[in-house]
């Protein structure tokens, strides 16, 4: 029987043997193995890899969208030094630090006294994780939308400040969104409101992965709830919060949705992140290269903070994987 | 039919040397039990008799065919695994039937033929349940099942039953060795309890660093063990071992080590003397309270039951232990005197380990 | 200071009530300011719940109707109108391209087909990196790289690839010209290749639960690759990529700035949509875009509560112990 089904390759008909050899050739492990590597490496290469080789070409190029494409003509590091003389790229890249840096440190305070607080209550947990979570799976544009309502001048924000301000004498119906340091805000507490959810959600896994026994054997040796969470817990959610800060920062240099609907990068330009600026540039003035060229400059920024931000949670996963290993 | 051959086997990953040249013959309808410590190679070896590895080098034949170049499902095997391996989300029944199912049987012979595995196997019953619903000896009995439906001619097995509680493993073995009367089939079974490989193998290796120490019967190899290893790793409580060096006094060789000395075995070559070596004895072959005997002193004494376990000082670097009889009234503290039976004694190279006599 | 073997039975009475006072205020604290995050978090998402169901005079009224005065459903039907140019809604937005039906169908079907593609390329590639560590020990966070690179970078390069590249090679090479620019294959591309790293990940902590001796099982019973894979493996990772896909389709269905940036006229996504009823500034049509954003937020946060258990394990990124 069993030499039976070992002749089988060999003395298969030879009507339909090319598709069955093409069979047995995909089956084999070295190839095999590599069947999906190739499909998703073939994806990345048509609308990422070939699209950024074009970009480096373009940004060689003096040329505008209004012009055809084939008279354009090369113009060296041109549209890099129009980039970096540019005070708009840096004012819109300080921005982008500045919301980033305002909104992840809130967001990961927040997320983490939440979490705190839930991972140690009983009544009504699971309502308290359903609603908190709920920001992260709204649409940011609906996001941006909604608080447009709530920042209008006839809007709740003002309604629930008028007791205090009318006795003051001041109109509470206050424009928000006219005012630079209040956009600005306004932009970051969107985030703050919608991203909290995941900071939230990264140290609520944390927090009920820590070892039970461990915390109870240092309640067992006299240590008060402020040295355990300190000496104990906070060390043992380390690879926690460099999760969070990691995939918060790298999102919030993103931020862009938000500042459409909201602002549109206004008052003036005190809302300009970089993602808008560079939208502005290509889409509404269509300075094609200059864009490439600003986003080439982005990237490479990007790639750094991006690369140091990788090896952080490579390094944070490795040394879970050892306290893992017994 | 189906015998298996292994020729100049060698597997390496990456710079490590797993198995280093392993020549095995299994005899058709044998039960050959691979044992060993972790990492021995003793898996490794299996799995290349599986096909789940491919040999870096050498051959692999099984029933005369070279098997090198074959999926693991074209050898005509059968395997049960550590941690059993039953599909989760699939019935005992679906388990069972998985492996005619894929050799495209008729649904009425599957249908026969799962019904009399779970039959032979005693576990009809749970035919509808999922392995998660099973019990550990029950799971353990699916996965026999499952291997015996498709009648191969080699069983394989990688440590069926270390997943099982102690009473349960001791019971499943003499279950596995009425299935191998029963079946006739080449069993190779792989373990790391020697007392399993005692119980139930027709024949054992033993493997160690990758290569083969010692192949025989197990009685053979409890009697005679062709290396310190073998000696040490077969038998419990673990033979106590001495180094010492051989020296002739009238006519006959003995054994000299610190304030011991032993009379040898007549039969030994005179060409030993002068050599260092590692003595080693069972504890039933040391005799306690013997007159005439090297004095000693008990440090602790073990109750088994039918036997007790002495151990005692003696003035060498590490305790001797010795089987007496539970009514012996000795105690810790108490002072002994003890002698080796000649024919318990085995004499291993001091460097190689291997036996000399 | 007293130990507590110096205490008296009194001493000891009124310290255990001083804990127990002092257990139950912080409890109640802690569920105070639990209560306070949870009221912020529902308090925009209600706003809009009502403002869908105000009348155009409430929408800014002073002081604000909490609760919609005279509610009505004429923004639903506003938005969900099969007749564009009914009389009413034509009168308020003329210019507007009003009608949901629309871009609610590009959505679905962008959003659908990418993430169903991805979820296959990536499931695979997962099984792939999983068993045959193919692509080295760093491949799998090589792939995050692509998910941190910030959108904007990918649009204008893909704006010239799909407006004129494409074109061009096409007319060039076959003779007719092909344009991606404003098409749902477009748009569905780049959300493929976005969402890959996600799923890859997602794949990955499934993947790696299912023991390998079960395929090595079924490849001793003479199983093949594909069946092994098909009859083994999918099925016991079927509920994560139930999640993965509902995870990668939110993705989708929330994407804005490469749907923005790629599309215009033709396709039009629901975000694009509820964007292009923002920029008209004068006369804000609150209510529609209420009843809009509703409808976008609605099925969503159902699907999130679905998955929610599996995105905390999902999200552990290997921090949770099994």
């Amino acid at each position: 029987m069993s030499e039976a089904r070992i002749a089988v390759p060999e003395s298969a008909p030879a009507g339909g043997s090319s598709r069955r050899r093409l069979r047995d050739w995909l089956a084999q492990e070295r190839v095999f193995r590599l069947i999906p590597f190739v499909l998703v490496e073939v994806v990345f290469l048509f609308v990422i890899i070939i699209p950024f080789l074009l970009m480096v070409y373009i940004s060689f190029l003096k040329w505008r969208a209004n012009r055809p494409f084939e008279q354009a003509f090369l113009s060296g590091f041109g549209n890099y030094e129009q980039v970096l003389t540019a005070p708009g790229f840096w004012s819109a890249l300080g921005h982008t630090f500045y919301f980033a840096g305002c909104a992840v440190v809130l967001e990961l305070v927040i997320g983490f006294v939440l979490a705190m607080f839930v991972s140690r209550t009983v009544r009504a947990r699971g309502l308290y994780i359903t609603i908190f979570l709920v920001p992260m799976m709204i649409v940011p544009v609906v996001v941006g939308y909604n608080f447009t309502m709530l920042y209008i001048d006839s809007g709740p924000i003002n309604q629930l400040l008028a007791p205090f301000l009318e006795p003051l004498g001041i109109d509470p119906r206050i424009r928000w969104l006219s005012d630079p340091a209040a956009a600005q805000w306004a932009v970051i507490l969107a985030d703050v409101w919608q991203w909290t959810s995941l900071t939230f959600l990264i140290f609520l896994s944390g927090f009920s992965a820590l070892p039970k026994q461990l915390i109870n054997a240092a309640r067992v040796m006299g240590a008060t709830a402020w040295q355990i969470f300190w000496r104990v817990e906070l060390p043992l959610l380390k690879p926690a919060i460099v999760i969070a800060v990691v995939i918060r920062s790298m999102e919030a240099l993103k931020i862009f949705d938000p500042v459409v609907l909201l602002t549109a990068g206004g008052p003036g330009t005190s809302t300009q992140t970089i993602a808008f600026y560079l939208w502005e540039q290509v889409w509404v003035f269509n300075k094609f290269s200059f864009g490439a060229a600003a986003s080439i400059l982005l990237l490479i920024i990007f790639a750094t903070l991006i690369f140091f931000g990788i090896y952080l949670l490579v390094r944070q996963s490795a040394a879970v994987a050892q306290q893992r290993a017994p | 039919m189906a015998q298996i051959v292994l020729k100049d086997v060698v597997k390496k990953f990456g710079a490590h040397v797993a198995v280093k040249g392993v020549n095995l013959q299994v005899r058709d309808s044998e039960f050959l039990i691979m044992v060993g410590p972790s990492g021995c190679g003793k898996t490794t070896t299996l799995n290349m008799i599986s096909g789940l590895e491919r040999p870096t080098s050498g051959e692999i034949a099984i029933g005369g065919r070279v098997v090198n170049d074959l999926e693991p499902g074209e050898r005509g095997l059968g395997m049960v695994f550590q941690d059993l391996a039953l599909f989760p989300h699939l019935t005992v029944y679906e388990n069972i039937a998985f492996g005619l199912r894929v050799k495209k049987v008729a649904e009425r012979e599957v249908d026969s033929r799962v019904r009399a595995a779970a039959e032979a196997m005693h576990i009809s019953p749970l035919l509808a349940k999922r392995p998660a619903q099973c019990s550990g000896g029950e799971s353990q009995r699916v996965a026999l099942a499952r291997t015996i439906v498709t009648n191969p001619a080699v069983f394989l097995m990688d440590e069926p039953l270390s997943s099982l509680d102690a009473k349960l493993r001791v019971d499943m073995r003499t279950e596995l060795k009425r299935l191998h009367a029963r079946l006739k089939a080449t069993f190779v079974y792989v373990t790391h309890d020697q007392a399993e490989a005692m119980t139930m193998a027709d024949r054992i290796v033993v493997m160690s660093g990758g290569v083969v120490e010692q192949v025989g019967e197990p009685l053979e190899i409890y009697r005679k063990p062709a290396s310190q290893f073998v000696a040490g790793f077969f038998g419990t409580p673990t033979m106590n071992f001495l180094s010492g060096k051989i020296e002739s006094a009238n006519g006959g060789l003995v054994f000299q080590a610190s304030n011991l000395r032993q009379r040898l075995a007549a039969s030994l070559p005179s060409g030993l003397a002068g050599r260092n070596v590692v003595l080693g004895v069972r504890s039933e072959h040391v005799t306690v309270g013997a007159n005439g005997g090297t004095p000693g002193k008990v440090q602790l004494i073990e109750p088994l039951g039918a036997e007790s376990l002495v151990f005692f000082e003696f003035g060498g670097a590490t305790p001797l232990v010795a089987k007496i009889d539970p009514e012996r009234s000795l105690d810790t503290g108490d002072n002994l005197t003890f002698d080796f039976d000649p024919a318990g004694c085995h004499l291993f190279d001091a460097d190689t380990g291997a036996r000399l006599n | 200071m007293t130990t507590p073997a110096e205490m008296t039975d009194q001493q000891a009475d009124s310290a255990g009530a001083r804990n127990l006072r002092r257990r139950r205020l912080r409890i109640v604290v802690r569920h105070a300011i639990l209560v306070a995050w949870a009221l912020v978090i529902l308090f925009p998402i209600f706003w809009m719940i009502a403002t869908s169901f105000k009348e155009s005079g409430e929408w800014v009224a002073w002081p604000p109707h909490w609760i919609p005065q005279q509610p009505t459903f004429k923004n639903y039907s506003q938005i969900f109108t099969f007749d564009t140019m009914q009389k009413g809604v034509a009168r308020e937005a003329t210019e507007q391209p009003f009608n949901v039906w629309g871009p609610l169908g590009d959505s679905l079907l962008i959003c659908t087909v990418s993430a169903l593609i991805a979820l296959l390329l990536g499931t695979f590639l997962a099984y792939s990196i999983s068993r045959f560590n193919v692509g080295g020990k760093h491949f799998r966070h090589a792939i995050l790289m692509i998910r941190m690179v910030p959108p904007i970078v990918i649009a204008i390069p893909l704006l010239m690839y799909y407006a004129i590249m494409i074109p061009l090679a096409a007319e060039t090479v076959l003779g007719t010209r092909i344009v991606l620019f404003d098409t749902r294959v477009g748009v569905s591309a780049i959300y493929i290749a976005t969402t890959l790293p996600f799923v890859i990940w997602m794949m990955l902590t499934f993947i790696e639960e299912v023991p390998y001796t079960l395929e090595h099982a079924a490849r001793m019973m003479g199983a093949g690759r594909l069946y092994t894979l098909r009859r083994v493996v999918l099925p016991l990772v079927g509920s994560g990529m139930v999640v993965t896909f509902l995870f990668v389709f939110i993705l989708n269905w929330a994407e804005f700035l490469l749907a923005l940036t790629l599309t215009h006229p033709d396709v039009v996504t629901l975000p694009v949509l509820l964007n292009k009823f923002q920029s008209a500034s004068e006369g804000r049509l609150f209510g529609p875009q209420a009843a809009i954003g509703t409808i976008i937020t609605i099925p969503v946060v159902v699907l999130g509560m679905l998955i929610q258990k599996h995105l905390i394990r999902g999200f552990s990124f290997g921090t949770i112990r099994k």
